[in-house]
């Protein structure tokens, strides 16, 4: 390839296709001005799809394939992950509990609450990130060293529009559906082990009485949230890719990295909230 | 329907080969272990490097972590009045469970995906042919430095995560629940938590670090397809690592009590 | 039609550096220079992708250095570029990669976009090749398929961004004969760059040289063969010794 330019790490069209103005040279600690223009570019991102949520140009079965694509991909895997996940965890707590109050009954109550509230979709998000995280930077990321994205623009495509808007929905959809999905393997898998390390009778364990409405509210959030998060930040990421196939797989790292990152902060937040407005 | 069955076949096929590829691996890097046939200087860069990478993560992952851990445990304290037992449930939790799964889940992004780019990288580009022109043995000179690194990186990382998720912990109990740090030490301290449970933790994070080494190599030494091979390599590197992660911490925590 | 006026970009180092280019209506103009130059960045600047930081930009009666997105969107319909690497999107069919411009930038009835594109591909010697997927196609035909796109909407203004790179020989020639026969055929204005100076030459009006950030020499194809200018004579000649 002639006149291949050497392309620097932050691009200033980048910031004029998300409608920054292009920053000058500031003084300041290097670390935190990178760390602030990342925050600046990925809210722009976000505000960009949510606009194009809205106001977008109609994409006839764009979201269908994304659904398709995030389901397919990631369905088997988080089952399975999310079976081993529902042993470990009634396992241990049992242990513990039977340390403390050597009664399990109860076993089965606490976990399909701490199940709703927390960690079916926090688990699941964390392997979300990892599988539609990484294949979302990597679609985009090749897209913009072929210079793909650059002939979308030419042809006046709003690259968030056609690009991150349908991941954006499937995403947000999808997580909650696998969610659901997965957490009932889990509790599936849980009762399984209750049954055979501690005998407890299963309809003791199906025990939905300490599962409120507050539980379910936060546990639904975190799903919305964490979908929203994952193909924001990881189409971000792709984005910013730069300098060929390189550039596309440490984009991919970056995009796995920050939304697991995110999904942890996440968790706190929306688990704070939920704690201080619901009880 | 037709295609069910035979795709899962193929699936059961890949999985059983990639595993017999892994254990033959682990298999030769043992024997160079043993033989302490590595070298040193790469497995110092190594160590470094990934140290570096994964500190800013560690530290994040570590105190939200912890603050986690005390909302979560928030609603049960409160309905039993159990102020002072906060300090055991989040320590136990941490301890055994959370602290060496979200760590190397968290690292396993950074360090493992990175190496498998980096040798995947080195194949494609024939380095790996090159060294062994140059009669190096490639898995003394680049795989066994780099599993030393991973390992010990993981296993440090753990406990300093522990550390931080706990003290993470403490500094949310204090504002949420009225646990005073102070009162949450004592929880950690007293009888109830002990060092089996530390060391229930510190042996699943040497376990995952050692199947995150081997994972990544594996797949960074068998990238073929040029580029897109690469980008390929890291997916199914992450992919296999935290399947490994939960395999192993379900293993481990049944095999020791 | 085209005049760019002390037009500076800079990436890690200064690409553009104060650089003055005009192209006149219904020419075509060749854009040579050592590699990494920045003439792809030349090409970016005219077509609204990349921002200069100083100096203006003036394609037909717009200023497009100050456009803001919606005016960009408005000046990229009356202009058409081919990219180096083709930049196919690969997740359509060839018949909707040259459809895609029409859909977005025009509104026309379904029936006169497939009219348009069968033509194109007709065109560029690709009949019958809608319903293929860009990845089967070899190289020369992907970059068909790219002029394709390009042409489609019959833009005023057309780029091309290396188009015979990577072809061989015989196939090169024909695709630069193509593309001269287009802009005949059209009187539009073109911006080719290209490496391959002896072939580029074979087609262009005028030429234009850069080196270091600046076109430093411009002027009809025979003035170019003609020059004294160090810069132009070595590198319109592939000689090794000179400023180069």
């Amino acid at each position: 390839m002639s006149d291949d330019l050497e392309r620097p790490s932050r691009d200033a069209s980048l910031d004029e296709m998300l409608g920054l103005s292009p920053g000058g040279a500031d003084d300041g600690p290097s670390w935190f001005l990178a760390f602030t223009s990342e925050l600046r570019e990925t809210w722009s991102v976000v505000t960009r799809t949510l606009h194009f949520v809205i106001r977008g140009s109609p994409q006839p079965g764009a979201v269908a394939t994304q659904l398709y694509e995030i389901g397919n991909r990631s369905m088997a895997f988080l089952c399975v992950s999310m079976g081993f996940i529902g042993m470990i965890f009634v396992y241990q707590a049992g242990i513990q509990m039977k340390r403390i109050i050597p009664e399990v009954s109860q076993l089965g109550s606490t976990y399909l609450e701490l199940l709703v509230r927390d960690l079916a979709a926090s688990i699941c998000a964390l392997m979300l990130a990892t599988r539609v995280g990484a294949g979302i930077a990597a679609e985009i990321g090749s897209m913009v060293v072929t210079e793909q994205v650059d002939a979308l623009r030419m042809c006046a495509a709003d690259p968030i529009d056609y690009l991150v808007r349908p991941r954006f929905i499937a995403s947000v959809i999808m997580t909650t559906v696998l969610t659901v999905v997965a957490g009932c393997v889990a509790f599936g898998t849980g009762m399984w082990t209750a049954s055979a390390f501690f005998s407890i009778n299963p309809r003791t364990f199906a025990d939905a009485s300490l599962v409120d409405g507050a539980d379910v509210a936060v546990g639904l959030a975190k799903c919305l949230a964490y979908g929203a998060a994952i193909p924001l930040i990881s189409a971000r990421a792709g984005l910013a890719a730069r300098g060929g196939s390189e550039g596309v797989g440490s984009a991919t790292t970056r995009a796995v990295v920050n939304s697991s990152l995110a999904v942890i902060v996440l968790n706190f937040a929306i688990s704070t909230l939920g704690y201080f407005l619901l009880g | 329907m037709s295609g069910l069955l035979p795709s899962l076949g193929r699936a059961v096929l890949d999985i059983v080969g990639v595993v017999g590829a892994i254990g033959v691996l682990f298999g030769r890097i043992l024997s160079r272990l043993v033989r302490l046939d590595l070298d040193g200087r790469q497995t110092l860069a190594s160590l470094y490097r990934m140290g570096v990478k994964s500190l800013p993560i560690v530290i994040v992952t570590a105190l939200f972590t912890g603050g986690i851990m005390v909302v979560q445990a928030a609603p049960t304290v409160e309905r039993y009045g159990v102020q002072s037992l906060l300090g055991w449930g989040a320590g136990f939790g941490t301890l055994r469970e959370v602290g060496p799964l979200l760590t190397a889940l968290m690292i396993s992004g950074r360090v493992g995906a990175n190496n498998t780019a980096e040798l995947g990288t080195m194949v494609v580009t024939e380095q790996f042919d090159g060294l062994r022109a140059l009669a190096i043995d490639p898995l003394s000179f680049l795989i066994v430095p780099r599993f030393i690194g991973i390992v010990t990186t993981l296993f440090l990382s753990t406990v300093f995560a522990d550390v931080l998720a706990l003290f993470g912990a403490a500094f949310a109990g204090w504002p949420l629940l009225g646990v005073e740090p102070g009162v949450f030490f004592d929880g950690v301290t007293g009888g109830l938590l002990g060092v089996p449970d530390v060391v229930h933790g510190l042996v699943k994070s040497v376990a995952f670090g050692i199947g995150m080494a081997l994972a990544s190599s594996h797949f960074g030494i068998a990238t073929s397809g040029g580029a897109p091979g690469v980008g390929r390599a890291v997916n199914a590197t992450v992919v296999t690592t935290a399947s490994f992660i939960f395999v192993l911490d379900y293993l481990v925590s049944f095999a020791i009590r | 039609m085209i005049r760019l006026r002390s037009v500076v970009k800079s990436y890690e180092r200064r690409v553009l550096s104060s650089l003055d280019l005009h192209v006149e209506r219904g020419t075509l103009y060749g854009l040579v220079g050592p590699g990494a130059a920045g003439k792809s960045v030349v090409l970016k600047v005219i077509a609204g992708l990349v921002r200069p930081e100083s100096g203006t930009v003036e394609v037909g009666e717009t200023d497009v250095g100050r456009l803001d997105e919606l005016g960009l969107a408005e000046h990229r319909k009356h202009v058409g570029m081919v990219f180096q690497n083709n930049a196919l999107f690969d997740f359509m069919t060839v018949g909707e990669n040259v459809a895609f411009p029409l859909r977005r930038l025009e509104s026309l009835p379904e029936p006169e976009i497939q009219r348009r594109v069968t033509d194109r591909l007709a065109r560029v010697g690709l009949p019958g090749f809608e319903a293929r997927s860009p990845s089967g196609l070899s190289g020369g035909q992907k970059k068909r398929v790219a002029v394709a796109r390009a042409t489609v909407i019959s833009a005023p203004v057309v780029l091309y961004d290396e188009p015979a790179a990577g072809l061989d020989p015989v196939s090169s020639q024909r695709l630069f004969d193509l593309l001269r026969e287009e802009q005949r055929k059209a009187g539009n204005t073109v911006v080719m760059v290209s490496s391959d100076v002896d072939r580029l030459l074979t087609v262009t009006d005028r030429v234009g040289v850069m080196h270091e950030g600046r076109v430093v020499f411009e002027g009809s194809t025979d003035l170019a063969r003609e020059s004294d200018h160090p810069v132009v004579r070595q590198f319109l000649r592939g000689e090794l010794e000179g400023p180069l």
